[in-house]
């Protein structure tokens, strides 16, 4: 790996001689580097000791499947403990955590996270490991997983064994990324963790009873099975107390449902229209969990803003079994911290159902006004602490399938008549056991190797897939970085950012022969290079037809990352000198990607695309509709929606033609100007990529962020050419698939890539009734290729309890699956509907579910209270939010709100919540706060009244990361978290730095926990007061009232008021 | 020796021009009675040791143009001249004030008919104006990587040698293709960098390539390109592409020429330019193609064209014409060299070249001295230089009453019209002037004239003389603007046909040239034309027309000697590659045609009736008739056909060589005469262009049939045995010459 900063190993070819060039490199290198590794305190070369050439024993990062953000350079264990070097690569942190904290392993195969990363992380946090035992294992994972991996296959054929042997490559195993630091306590049974196991039996119980359907307006936490209710009961203790004091220290109080008791003090308003009793404050405890709220219709918050619903987030890990006792458990919240036991129905991470049982008839569903819907997410990380899926080979013949309706051998296949047939679960079909899978049954009825055998007892575990499963040999890996040069990407130092990012990241590529690359530059024209080895020096191929675009070389473009490495670190090295002086500015990026394809369309792979003006000639060129449509308002909301479309049809033809071809492409925007996101994302939605956006690029800031998405791009767990599909049971089937993929045909999506981060949504119809009683079976099955070059199916089934009942329906609901769908389907209206019916579509989701909860579950309560089913009670304040985010503004930049919607597309359900309702937490005080497990602190509730002028805050929705710092925030803390010493100093461009203070330290600790959380390094930018930063800030306090929209009480008192009208 | 093969040298002189008849019939119905059309050849800049050259600009006719010239009427008091093509006087300027009968200034020396001007600078182009002192030429290669390593190896040392010799300050630009077209660029210093243009579509003229190519540095000084040039060819590879079993590999031969010349186009419009390409195969893919990319399907014959069953023929020549359009608009020179066993389409590219004055060579392989003598001599200095010359345009002026039908040759009309256009179109017509973007000291051409004057107009007045001027303005290899201006008189013939002055006046060598040029011509350009009937026709025409002969009596035919070798000319025309074409390729006899067109008499002649020396030990060497009879076992036979040398020993020869005698101190004649013919064959070899093949061979190795061919069949296995020992037969059906002269006696003397 090239260094770009340290001295050369001298490998300059002659012909490179100018110092100029080298020395120009080193300093945008230093530059960079800087930003990402500010710490000011010394002057050393921020690549002195690149990793990758220390002699350490295992070759430094490369094998590891880091988490994002890991910055590969800077961390060697032997740094660890000594911080001076790199210690507090932002980037670093990401990963460091998970493997910092791991408690020994408990599965065999289970390597610690990478070691490196713990050293760069070493420095602040409390590094136990110790730099030494952990190396080891960290930098051995490759080694160790290769093994099962090849071993795989002869030992599981005879099924002798349970064989539970590690899946795959360690990316997918060892993902540690969801570790954290508090985990270790969680495991070690400290005394929180077991409030989530017990509430089962509450649920359970409670559904039941819930069946008189009594109202009761009060409310009762600790029924609910969301994570609120796992917390012991301190809230209850003051509740009354807290109603007016300033937001301090009462915050994680606040979040706590159970404070209707202070609702009651407050005398009924008045209504002007209706006498109504504004609390019911009835004794009788309520049989459904709910919550109830009186409310005027005023809206005059006689209402305490403290004791509305808001989300809480426990810090507690959760152990969740996936069925305990034969019946499905429900799931976890899916943002909060859990560990899975997979026991026959999958980890909820890989596909989780807005409601936990499912309704027996379509009449159940739609008097529920819920949305029967599947978010499933193959590939998603486990949490470091989880068992690693299980490979299984049946050999030749590949997987045990149903005859009929091919589903997969599952858990739920009942077998039957001695064990030589089974019952398909899902289509109820009859097969024949195949002689060589044949066993006796035991006398519970089941196999007698049920146990043993991965497939019968796991809900998810992946099939080595045969030549059947194979329309060609697995495709290798292909990565082709397509860098924009124009003009301005030039001299906005994107290209540079690109290119060091590229550069990088070479390192973590996938391992083996396998592994190709490729690159190409464009502006006008598209500029290719040959990087055989035999050439002395990379020879560019210039394609200028940019109308008609064509690959310059059949072969050599895109090469085996080992021949190449020299001249790719080379060339990424000198294309920013080598363009310096471009003076084209425009941009052929349609005809760019086009001819990238051409040039990968034989193997298929990622395309990754640093793009940073607008596509301005050639095939796909877009004009600036931005500024056509701001000068032309009087076209009104039609024209405006329009803008969030894509203006034709042929960059999706393109697109549709990548994805047969088993191209997917990610754009990294990284541009000061409109580029037409709505019509260029097409591509990464069809394909199975994504958008990475930088607005407005800052080269300062920005190219950490650039290289740690990067760099979780490539490394994250992922698979290509996939092809996914889900079956349900009989009576209910697949209505749409959601999400960024090709469609060719109704039942199947095609998925060029799919990476842990991917998420689809699945909506279901009902085609018939379900038995009562019975069980109802979802089963995804994603066929797909890995980054080694193994052809596997992935299969997770979820088997779901029918019901009739509706108040087991709003009881079983699971709100961040829900509210994720609704999301999404939002999402996706917005381009095509006015805006103000997209609002009062989402409204009315919320206003219909609540309506038939209060018409149907809640009916004995009077009408004067609003009651929400405890399972939903912040609905409200999510569509709320949702309403106030930057897709539903009709304020915001056309581009921010297309890549908003595409943002959600494939956004995974835990990502869901934070993207609308950020969470925000103080950081002034982060030191007095005694934080047992978690770094973060309680989130403080998202209103401008909870900002006060002394403080600062930190707020992030998994993508940005805005600090506030209050006009009068001590200038001791400012020195301390910023190096400044007054307000006035704030840089536009922020990077996070560490300084020598506990404060700082924590800080870090805190944004490092929350990267590593949402996978994402997050955009940091400081705000204050007065200028438009502090604006954006506070665009953010949903709970506000805003010229366009409703405080969160008035949301209340409008949802309300709907249902009542509803009711009449 | 090689006296006796330019028998009459420098017929030419310093005028360079040769007319079919020199003496002109006054009407035109008596000039279509001779027969033979009244033609000229004429070889614009022909070198000449008597040529002066003027520092001055020429003085011009103020109404038609015409240069001032010995034939202008001038008065020295009034310093008045007249021109005499449209009788208007023209004052001397104030610098001619001096000039008498005595001091007269060069131009106007009769024993002067050519004169050449160097023109300081060229004011029509004034945008080139600063450059106009710096003028270096341009030479764009474009190389085709779809070869064999073996041949592309040959290729690239060929092009390294010629970058080598090209002077210091002439521009080098360079362009490979395959399947697809490599612009390389030069200048540029960080990497090797190339733009790549797809083969299969015709490139559009749009203004985003000419961006392009403008803000780059294709082109360089050779002295600054030569180690970028050189390294680049070394990694330089046969073409990437895959071809599939059974299919030829796409090479897009006419995109890459596109590209040339948009290259060319871009930026050095006006500036004489060549684009050189080495072509090592067919186009099969994009504009151009002249064969599909199915091995299964040959290449194009003679025969297919006669069916129209050649479906991307016609295509492909509207292709390459348009092409040759844009190269002559932009005043840039084609060149191309062939080297493939199979054909290439020079047929197709044939009106490109042509039109550009491109210089063409055809060889067998890369390796082939052919391709690598021509190669080279294209770069020669001094002495051996071809005297490459650009951005040339001819102007004709003629006396009243001659008419200009056009011209057979390497130019192009410029379509300007004046008193002096023919109604009917010989070739390059519809003009008094002509562009020649690339024309060397040999480039020779062929004008029509017709008569105008039905009567004999008022032959009082008139004068006996007739005037044309050729006036050629080019660009010398040194960068200089010149202008030439040749003047010629001749005299009108009044009376009927046959007379004594017309007879005298007829150039018979030139005749049958002017008849292999005029037959090839409607070969091409008429359909089901019938070359052999219409050659026969003519002739039979001619020789009753100028025969002397009793009605109805063969035996009595006789012919003047300006005719007598006029027959024979036609004989061998017949069996030539020119009207036998089937025996050849169409890019063969393209290439023929191209040469014929553009070489001078003499070696147009040799093409068309090679010339036969015999070498023996009884006599010095002589010239042979060209008849199987001159084969003897104890002789040596030098056969020079232009595209060809041959040598030929008989048998006996060939036995003492095998034996070594040559190498005995005792043999030394032997050695002497051995070496005779190879030493004036080199001769022959050394100042021709293209390099013509060299075939040594014996009497009845594989290889005679280079010199059988081209024997009159005197003895075939009909009639050999009448013939004498270790003489030798043709096997063929042909006619002899004896047989051919019997015919035309008797058809000659019927009663027309």
């Amino acid at each position: 790996m090239a260094t770009p900063g340290g001295p050369r190993p001298g490998n300059f070819p002659p012909n490179y001689s100018t110092n100029t060039l080298a020395n120009n490199m080193q300093n945008l290198q230093i530059n960079q580097q800087q930003s990402n590794n500010p710490r000011g305190d010394a002057p050393r070369p921020p690549h002195a000791a690149p990793p990758g050439q220390q002699p350490q024993p295992f070759g430094g990062n490369r094998p590891r499947a880091p988490p994002p953000g890991v910055f590969p350079r800077g961390p060697v264990p032997t740094n660890g403990a000594s911080q001076t070097t790199l210690p507090w690569n932002p980037a670093s942190t990401l990963t460091s955590p998970s493997s910092v904290f791991q408690p020994p392993p408990s599965f065999i195969m289970r390597t610690p996270p990478p070691v490196a990363l713990a050293s760069s992380a070493g420095g602040p946090v409390p590094p136990p490991p110790g730099a030494a035992p952990l190396t080891g294992p960290g930098t051995r994972p490759q080694p160790f997983i290769s093994a099962p991996l090849t071993s795989v296959p002869p030992v599981l054929p005879q099924m002798s064994t349970s064989g539970p042997s590690n899946n795959g490559p360690t990316a997918f195993s060892s993902w540690p990324s969801q570790g954290g630091p508090h985990f270790p306590p969680a495991m070690a049974g400290t005394p929180q963790p077991p409030a989530g196991p017990p509430q089962l039996p509450t649920l359970m119980t409670s559904g039941p009873s819930a069946q008189p359907l009594q109202m009761r307006p009060y409310f009762r936490s600790p029924a609910g099975a969301s994570p609120v209710t796992g917390q012991p009961a301190p809230p209850f203790s003051a509740p009354t107390q807290s109603m007016h004091q300033p937001s301090g220290s009462p915050h994680g109080m606040q979040a706590w449902p159970p404070q209707p008791g202070q609702v009651a003090p407050h005398p009924p308003v008045p209504g002007p229209m209706q006498q109504q009793r504004m609390y019911g404050m009835l004794p009788a405890p309520p049989p459904l969990p709910n919550q109830s709220m009186s409310l005027s219709h005023t809206g005059q918050s006689k209402i305490d803003p403290n004791q509305i619903p808001r989300p809480i987030r426990s810090s507690s890990v959760i152990i969740h079994e996936t069925r305990q006792g034969n019946q499905s458990s429900p799931p976890p919240p899916a943002t909060s911290d859990y560990i899975v036991k997979d026991t026959g129905n999958c980890s909820p991470r890989h596909m989780r159902c807005t409601i936990n049982q499912i309704p027996c008839t379509v009449d159940v569903l739609s008097t529920s006004s819920m949305q029967l819907a599947l978010l499933v997410q193959p590939l998603a990380l486990p949490h470091p602490s989880e068992e690693p899926i299980q490979v299984v080979d049946f050999g030749e013949n590949g997987p045990v399938r149903c005859s009929r309706c091919k589903g997969y051998i599952n858990p739920f296949m009942k077998f039957i008549d001695q064990g030589r047939r089974f019952i398909c679960n899902l289509c109820g079909f009859t097969d024949e056991t195949p002689s060589d899978y044949h066993c006796n049954l035991g006398p519970d009825g089941r196999r007698r190797d049920a146990d043993e055998r991965p497939e019968l007892c796991r809900g998810t575990v992946e099939f080595v897939a045969t030549k059947e499963y194979m329309v060609r040999e697995p495709m290798p890996a292909v990565f082709f970085f397509l860098i924009d040069v124009s003009m301005s990407a030039i001299q906005t130092g994107a290209t540079a950012a690109a290119c060091s990012a590229i550069n990088q990241v070479i390192d973590d590529l996938p391992e083996g022969p396998r592994t190709m690359v490729g690159i190409a530059t464009f502006d006008s024209s598209i500029h290719f290079y040959n990087l055989k080895r035999a050439l002395q020096q990379p020879l560019m191929l210039i394609v200028p037809d940019v109308q008609d675009v064509y690959t310059p070389l059949q072969s050599d473009i895109i090469v085996h990352l080992s021949e190449c490495r020299q001249h790719l670190e080379l060339l990424l090295e000198s294309i920013p000198t080598m363009f310096q002086n471009n003076r084209t500015t425009d941009s052929a990026f349609g005809a760019a990607i086009k001819a990238a394809f051409l040039a990968m369309k034989s193997s298929g792979g990622k395309l990754l695309v640093f793009q940073s003006v607008l596509s301005s000639i050639g095939i796909g060129s877009l004009s600036a509709r931005e500024a056509e449509g701001r000068s032309n308002k009087t076209a009104g909301e039609k024209e405006a929606q329009k803008l969030l479309q894509p203006v034709d049809k042929t960059l999706k033809t393109m697109a549709i033609e990548f994805a047969e071809y088993q191209v997917c492409v990610d754009l990294f925007i990284t541009t000061q100007t409109y580029v037409d996101i709505a019509s260029i994302s097409v591509v990464t939605r069809t394909t199975g990529g994504q958008v990475y956006y930088y607005y407005p690029f800052s080269a300062l800031s920005d190219p950490a962020k650039l290289y740690n998405d990067l760099r979780w791009n490539v490394t994250r767990p992922q698979g290509f050419e996939a092809v996914m599909r889900v079956r349900c049971s009989q009576g209910i089937q697949v209505q749409e698939y959601f999400g960024n993929f090709c469609k060719r045909i109704p039942t199947d999506v095609d998925l060029p890539a799919i990476d842990c981060n991917k998420t689809i949504m699945v909506t279901l119809k009902h085609d018939d009734k379900l038995q009562e009683g019975s069980e109802c079976a979802f089963q995804c099955a994603l066929l797909y290729t890995t980054v080694y070059g193994q052809r596997r199916i992935r299969v997770s089934t979820l088997s779901l309890p029918c019901t009739t009942m509706l108040s087991n329906l709003f009881r079983s609901a699971d709100l961040d699956t829900q509210f994720a769908c609704v999301l999404k389907q939002v999402a996706s209206e917005i381009p095509s509907a006015p805006l103000t019916q997209v609002r009062e579509q989402a409204t009315n989701v919320c206003i219909n579910i609540l309506h038939s909860y209060r018409k149907f579950c809640a009916t004995a309560s009077s009408s004067g209270q609003l009651i929400l089913p405890e399972a939903l009670k912040l609905l409200p304040l999510y569509t709320l939010a949702l309403l106030k985010s930057i897709g539903l503004r009709a304020d915001g930049r056309v581009d921010d709100r297309s890549f908003w919607i595409n943002y959600v597309s494939p956004l995974s359900t835990p990502l869901a919540i934070p993207l609308v309702y950020p969470r925000m937490i103080t950081i002034h005080d982060l030191d007095e706060k005694d934080l047992d497990d978690s770094p973060i602190p309680s989130p403080v509730p998202l209103s401008s009244e909870d900002i006060s002028d002394e403080g600062i805050y930190l707020l992030e929705n998994g993508e940005d990361c805005l600090i506030y710092v209050g006009n009068s925030a001590s200038p001791d803390i400012l020195q301390q978290l910023f190096g400044i010493s007054s307000i006035e100093e704030i840089p536009n461009q922020y990077v996070l730095q560490q300084y020598d203070n506990p404060l700082s330290k924590k800080l870090n600790d805190v944004v490092n926990e929350i990267r590593r959380q949402r996978c994402s390094y997050l955009r940091l930018k400081l705000c204050r007061k007065g200028d438009p930063s502090g604006m954006m800030f506070f665009s953010y306090m949903v709970e506000d009232k805003t010229p366009s929209g409703l405080s969160y009480v008035e949301f209340l008192v409008h949802i309300h008021r709907q249902i009542q009208s509803k009711m009449a | 020796m090689a006296a006796s093969r330019l028998p009459e040298a420098d017929l030419e002189g310093i005028e360079g021009v040769r007319m079919t008849w020199n003496n002109w019939p006054r009407t035109k119905v008596e000039a279509s009675k001779c027969v033979i059309p009244i033609a000229a050849s004429i070889q614009p800049i022909r070198p000449h040791v008597d040529l002066q050259i003027l520092p001055y600009p020429p003085l011009r006719c103020k109404t038609c143009s015409a240069v001032l010239s010995p034939y202008c009427r001038v008065d020295f008091t009034a310093l008045i001249w007249m021109c005499p093509f449209c009788y208007q006087r023209n004052h001397f300027p104030q610098h001619y004030q001096s000039i008498s009968q005595t001091n007269l200034p060069a131009e106007l020396y009769p024993n002067f008919p050519s004169i050449e001007y160097t023109i300081p600078s060229y004011p029509q182009n004034p945008q080139n104006f600063n450059t106009s002192t710096t003028v270096c030429p341009i030479y764009l290669f474009v190389l085709d990587t779809c070869l064999l390593e073996v041949e592309l190896d040959f290729a690239k040392s060929a092009l390294k040698r010629a970058i080598g010799m090209l002077p210091d300050n002439a521009m080098v630009g360079f362009v490979s293709y395959g399947t697809q077209v490599q612009v390389h660029e030069l200048g540029f210093s960080e990497m090797s960098k190339v733009y790549v243009f797809r083969g299969s579509k015709e490139l559009s003229k749009d203004q985003g390539f000419c961006d392009l190519l403008h803000n780059e540095i294709f082109l360089l000084p050779a002295s600054e390109c030569e180690y970028t040039l050189n390294s680049l060819l070394d990694e330089l590879g046969t073409d990437q592409w895959p071809v599939a079993p059974g299919k030829r590999p796409l090479r897009c031969t006419g995109v890459a020429l596109s590209v040339a010349a948009g290259l060319l186009g871009a930026s050095m419009v006006g500036t004489g330019a060549r684009i050189i390409a080495l072509v090592g195969g067919p186009c099969t893919d994009g504009p151009g193609s002249i064969v599909s990319k199915d091995l299964s399907d040959p290449v194009r014959s003679h025969k297919d064209l006669d069916k129209d069953a050649a479906p991307f023929f016609k295509k492909s020549v509207q292709f390459y014409e348009d092409l040759g359009k844009q190269l002559v608009s932009q005043g840039h020179v084609l060149d191309v060299f062939a080297s493939a066993l199979d054909q290439v389409g020079i047929a197709e590219m044939k009106v490109a070249i042509e039109r550009t004055g491109g210089l063409v060579v055809l060889a067998e392989s890369f390796g082939h001295s052919v391709f690598k003598e021509s190669f080279k001599h294209i770069f020669e200095d001094g002495e051996l230089s071809l005297g490459l010359s650009f951005n040339g345009t001819l102007e004709i002026n003629c006396s009243k009453d001659i008419k200009i039908q056009g011209i057979i040759g390497s130019c192009s009309s410029l379509e300007k019209k004046g008193p002096a256009v023919a109604n009917t179109v010989i070739g390059q017509g519809n003009t008094t002037a002509w562009k020649m973007c690339g024309l060397d000291r040999n480039t020779s051409m062929t004008v029509f004239f017709d008569i105008s004057s039905n009567e004999k107009s008022d032959p009082s007045g008139t004068n006996p003389q007739l005037y044309i001027q050729f006036i050629t303005s080019y660009q010398s290899p040194d960068g200089q603007t010149r202008l030439r201006a040749t003047t010629v008189t001749r005299r009108w013939v009044d009376g009927a046909v046959g007379t004594e002055d017309l007879v005298s006046g007829f150039d018979q060598e030139v005749a049958a040239v002017v008849m292999a040029r005029l037959a090839s011509y409607k070969m091409e350009m008429e359909e089901g034309f019938d070359a052999t009937r219409w050659l026969d026709r003519n002739l039979i025409r001619l020789c009753s027309k100028f025969g002397d002969y009793r009605k109805d009596d063969p035996s009595s035919f006789t012919l003047n000697p300006c005719f007598s070798l006029f027959p024979q000319f036609m004989f061998n025309l017949r069996r030539s590659q020119f009207v036998q074409v089937f025996n050849n390729s169409p890019d063969e006899t393209a290439y023929f045609r191209i040469l014929l067109n553009r070489e001078i008499i003499s070696n147009a002649a040799v093409m068309i009736q090679p010339s036969l020396i015999s070498y023996s030990f009884n006599s010095l060497p002589a010239p042979a008739l060209l008849d199987v009879s001159s084969i003897g076992a104890d002789r040596i036979l030098l056969l020079d056909s232009y595209f060809s040398v041959v040598i030929f020993h008989g048998t006996t020869i060939a036995q003492w060589r095998n034996m070594g005698y040559q190498n005995q101190p005792e043999h030394q004649a032997f050695a002497h005469l051995l070496q005779a013919p190879h030493d004036d064959a080199e001769l022959i070899i050394r100042d021709r262009f293209p390099v013509p093949r060299l075939v040594v061979c014996d009497q009845h190795g594989s290889q005679a049939r280079f010199l059988l061919a081209k024997l009159n069949p005197s003895a075939t296995y009909s009639n050999a045995h009448e013939m004498a020992a270790g003489s030798d037969v043709i096997f063929t059906d042909d006619v002899s010459l004896q047989v051919f002269i019997d015919h035309l006696q008797q058809l000659a003397v019927q009663a027309s």
